[in-house]
């Protein structure tokens, strides 16, 4: 596509070019919008950054969830190179940051170096962490680990990862098969046009409440079934059924709304008696991803959303920041890059009154609400 | 935007979204929100679910600067629509934000009664574009003259503009200019 007087894409797009080296380095982790938000902002003010990200190419899920078709890749990437030729800022791809006791999560296969936390705020002045949400939900129901049935990440990833390394990453086959996508969200609808997009012969939407509380929207809904897909709404799974370990169809039930809940969109409440099943080769409960940062106990990242912590987004490990996801859970991208860079504001100021012994001086800052990352 | 055939300062700077490009991702919003504190753009869901920013288009003939009873909203050496803050200060009229047919005026509910894009003019001065069109991860933002949007105002941009403006200016027909009624 044509990109006539576009712009180039700049993550320090805060100041006017490359600062003087204050002297100072900070260790990004997860180059998502976030992360690079954040290290384009503390590169205009002269830090030295490292990024460190799990994955062989900067962008998180501008690059490797959402499809290329929304987000093109080349844009990001020049945005990044900007940011490593210009700013000076290292980049270090595949280099997990590790906590001994996590689970492994979607996109851990690239990972190739892994590094401690501890490590790195020792040879840092301060850390940001910006890991993303990318520990799948659960549908908790029956048959959930059947073959042929995945998250709505596990199903996307590989879309996207397979094109950098065909070794170690290959797209789900869902060529002439019956795929049934559950949720309505961002996620889901991707899966389903992915799925569409793929060859499957049929896809289906599943939605527990109807598509005007849908939060992907009612348009993007008709677009879905513009280009061949199946909506269905008001039902919900209650289990999946296989035989020989690989999954042949889901139960769902029927559902009706109900009383508006605390987001003030109707319930769906199940009607007991009216079963279904339907037929399916694959499926993709795509309900939500939850953040799982590393260390998450020890950054007492519940006290940092209650902002019980003295310095905004400063975790309880001192100069250790969150931002993005991996502390709002699930947002958007451009929430991401706000509290990225509120983030790395609030990491500058700290280093910077450190340095000087004026920690005093800190102006209460009031924390980005709940009603902000809507 | 709708560029009409009336258009005589082509060569006057504007921002344009290609809403066919737009994503509804919120980061030209956030960009804005951070360098200015009170973002000058803002994002709208229309019923059917697409968001989209919505923003100032600094009119060639701008009916917030007529409509403005104290004088505060002037037109550039380029042509952006610049608000002066003093004067509006406080001003209980937002006859602005009701003449403006794009909803790119917004209410702060503070003393500076009302933000509006001034296409950073302070970053310019030094050189930069402004912070949302650098920050946009879809390129669908573009600092351009009113020739050049011509050029970008595609069909596809055409339908997907229309449904935006159809959800901030519900009416069937668009509005016409006061001045020429
Ligand atoms: C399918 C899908 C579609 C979406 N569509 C949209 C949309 O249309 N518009 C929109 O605004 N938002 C959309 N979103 C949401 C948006 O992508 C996220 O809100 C945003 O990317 C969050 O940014 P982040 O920087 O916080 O995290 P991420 O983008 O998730 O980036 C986190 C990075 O950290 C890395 N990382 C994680 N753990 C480690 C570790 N231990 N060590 C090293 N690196 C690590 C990851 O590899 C990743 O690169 C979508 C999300 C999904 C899943």
């Amino acid at each position: 596509m044509p990109e006539p007087s576009a712009t180039p894409m700049n993550f320090a797009f805060a100041g006017p070019g490359p600062a003087r080296a204050n002297g100072r380095s900070v260790a990004v982790i997860g180059a998502g919008p976030s992360g690079l938000a954040a290290a384009g902002f503390l590169a205009c003010l002269g830090y030295r950054v490292d990024v460190y990200d799990k994955l062989p190419k900067p962008g998180g899920l501008m690059v490797f969830g959402i499809p290329a078709e929304r987000i093109p890749a080349g844009r990001i990437a020049q945005g990044v190179e900007t940011l490593a030729n210009h700013y000076g800022v290292s980049f270090h791809p595949c280099t997990k940051v590790c906590d001994r006791r996590q689970v492994d999560d979607t996109g851990d296969e690239f990972s190739t170096r892994c590094i401690d936390l501890d490590e790195l705020v020792r040879g840092h002045d301060a850390v940001m962490l910006a890991t993303g949400s990318w520990k799948p939900r659960r549908l908790n129901v029956p048959g959930e680990d059947l073959r042929g049935v995945y998250t709505g990440l596990a199903f996307l990833f590989p879309i996207r990862a397979a094109q950098y390394d065909r070794s170690r990453m290959s797209e789900i086959n869902v060529a002439g098969k019956n795929v049934v996508v559950i949720g309505a969200g961002f996620s889901a609808i991707d899966v389903a046009h992915g799925a569409l997009g793929q060859g499957a012969a049929r896809v289906s939407m599943l939605y527990r409440r109807t598509r005007r509380e849908a939060p992907c929207g009612s348009h993007e809904i008709e677009l879905f079934e513009a280009a061949g897909g199946q909506w269905l709404e008001l039902v919900t799974p209650v289990s999946i059924l296989g035989e020989h370990g690989q999954v042949e169809g889901i139960e769902c039930i029927q559902c009706h709304l109900g009383e508006p809940d605390e987001d003030g969109r109707r319930r769906a409440v199940p009607d007991s008696c009216a079963k279904m099943v339907l037929p399916a080769d694959i499926v993709v409960g795509a309900i939500g991803e939850t953040a799982s940062p590393p260390f998450a106990e020890r950054l007492g990242l519940e006290s940092v959303r209650k902002n019980e912590i003295h310095w905004l987004q400063m975790t309880q490990m001192e100069g250790v920041f969150v931002a993005g996801d991996a502390l709002s859970g699930p947002s958007k991208i451009g929430k991401a890059v706000y509290s990225g860079l509120r983030a790395a504001q609030s990491l500058s100021r700290w280093l910077t009154l450190k340095g000087i012994n004026r920690e005093f001086e800190y102006r209460e800052e009031p924390p980005i609400t709940r009603e902000d990352l809507r | 935007m709708a560029p009409d055939e009336t258009m005589t300062n082509v060569d006057e700077t504007i921002l344009f979204i290609d809403y066919s490009r737009c994503i509804g991702c919120e980061s030209c919003e956030s960009a804005c929100r951070f360098i200015h504190g009170q973002a000058r753009i803002n994002m709208t869901r229309t019923v059917g679910g697409i968001m989209a920013p919505v923003y100032c288009r600094h009119c060639e003939a701008a009916a917030c600067i007529k409509a403005c009873p104290r004088g505060a909203l002037q037109k550039g050496a380029d042509g952006a629509v610049l608000l002066n803050p003093v004067l509006c200060a406080g001003c209980e009229t937002k006859s602005c934000i009701l003449a403006c047919p794009f909803g790119g005026i917004f209410c702060t509910g503070l003393e500076d009664a009302v933000a509006k894009c001034d296409l950073c003019q302070r970053r310019r001065s030094v050189g930069m574009a402004p912070a949302c069109v650098e920050m946009c991860p879809c390129g669908a933002m573009h600092l351009v003259t009113r020739r050049e949007a011509l050029a970008l105002a595609t069909p596809e941009y055409e339908a997907a503009h229309r449904k935006v403006m159809e959800h901030v200016r519900p009416v069937l027909a668009p509005l016409k200019r006061r001045d020429q009624e």
